[in-house]
């Protein structure tokens, strides 16, 4: 198996999946345990919270100003009295 | 007399972030625009306690809240109904995200007390600093960060109980540990 390893080990590389083994380290010099893997799961959805909430949020304000409230202001700030 | 167009700028310019942050509260769109256009009718007739160089949108944000919360008293059946309309109505989707994961998130969110994510929105969406969003939220610098944490915990307990679809055998545990946070 060495040998094989050996002569392909571009290819081999590239079909490893990117998921620590068991002799994965954290940044700390820890092991990856399985309690540090819920920690990251953690970290991640924390991530993931951040990025869906700005997109929800910007999908929204990418809809600009609509017709009828742009209208509305005009219309208000040309009056003597406000919106009285 | 007239409004300064400079000032009218401002108001307008505010509108699309004040609409998303209205759409957040209220998760219904038709309502977040009545609520928009009451909080723009309330802003421009009292407009002279603005005070120019301060924060245009804050301000805004902070009067449209208060409505809110007013009005959510009265209304709070609604509040409750909002689930599922929300992204029907909008125009596009958000594209980073596909529509499950996009339901997942906005189901999730609905589900925190309201205090805790209108301070996520204003913090992590609309970008507001921890002072502004104190100040609109009427609360301590604090509170807020507070509020805030508590929203992401429980968001990420909420998204990983959804998750634990994909992992299976370890359902159980996992909705054990994702509901058994520190709250």
């Amino acid at each position: 198996m060495g040998g094989r390893g050996n002569m392909k080990a571009g290819k081999t590389a590239d079909v490893q999946p990117p998921v620590p083994d068991a002799d994965a380290r954290d940044a700390m010099g820890r092991p990856v345990s399985h309690r540090k893997t819920e920690v990251r799961l953690g970290r991640e959805v924390q991530a993931q919270i951040g990025q869906q909430l700005r997109a929800m949020y910007d999908a929204v304000v990418k809809e600009g100003v609509p017709q009828h409230i742009n209208d509305l202001v005009r219309r208000l700030s040309e009056q003597d009295d406000g919106a009285a | 007399m007239k409004l300064d167009p400079a000032i009218r700028d401002q108001v307008l310019a505010a509108v699309p972030s004040l609409r998303a942050f209205a759409i957040s509260l209220c998760g219904n769109i038709d309502r977040a625009d009545d609520l928009v256009q009451e909080t723009l009718l309330r802003a421009l007739a009292h407009i002279d306690s603005f005070q120019p160089g301060t924060n245009m949108p804050a301000w805004l944000f902070t009067i449209l809240r208060n409505l809110f919360r007013s009005e959510y008293r009265k209304r709070r059946r609604e509040v409750e109904d909002a689930d599922g309309r929300y992204a029907e109505t909008l125009k596009s989707h958000p594209e980073q995200t596909g529509r499950v994961e996009f339901e997942e998130f906005r189901a999730a969110l609905a589900k925190l007390p309201s205090d805790q994510r209108e301070a996520l929105i204003l913090v992590g969406a609309s970008g507001f600093s921890y002072e502004d969003a104190a100040g609109i939220c009427g609360c301590a610098v604090g509170t807020i960060k507070s509020r805030v944490n508590r929203a992401r915990t429980r968001l990420a307990d909420l998204l990983a109980i959804d998750n634990v679809d994909d992992f299976g055998p370890d359902r159980a545990t996992r909705a054990v540990l994702a509901g058994g946070g520190r709250n």
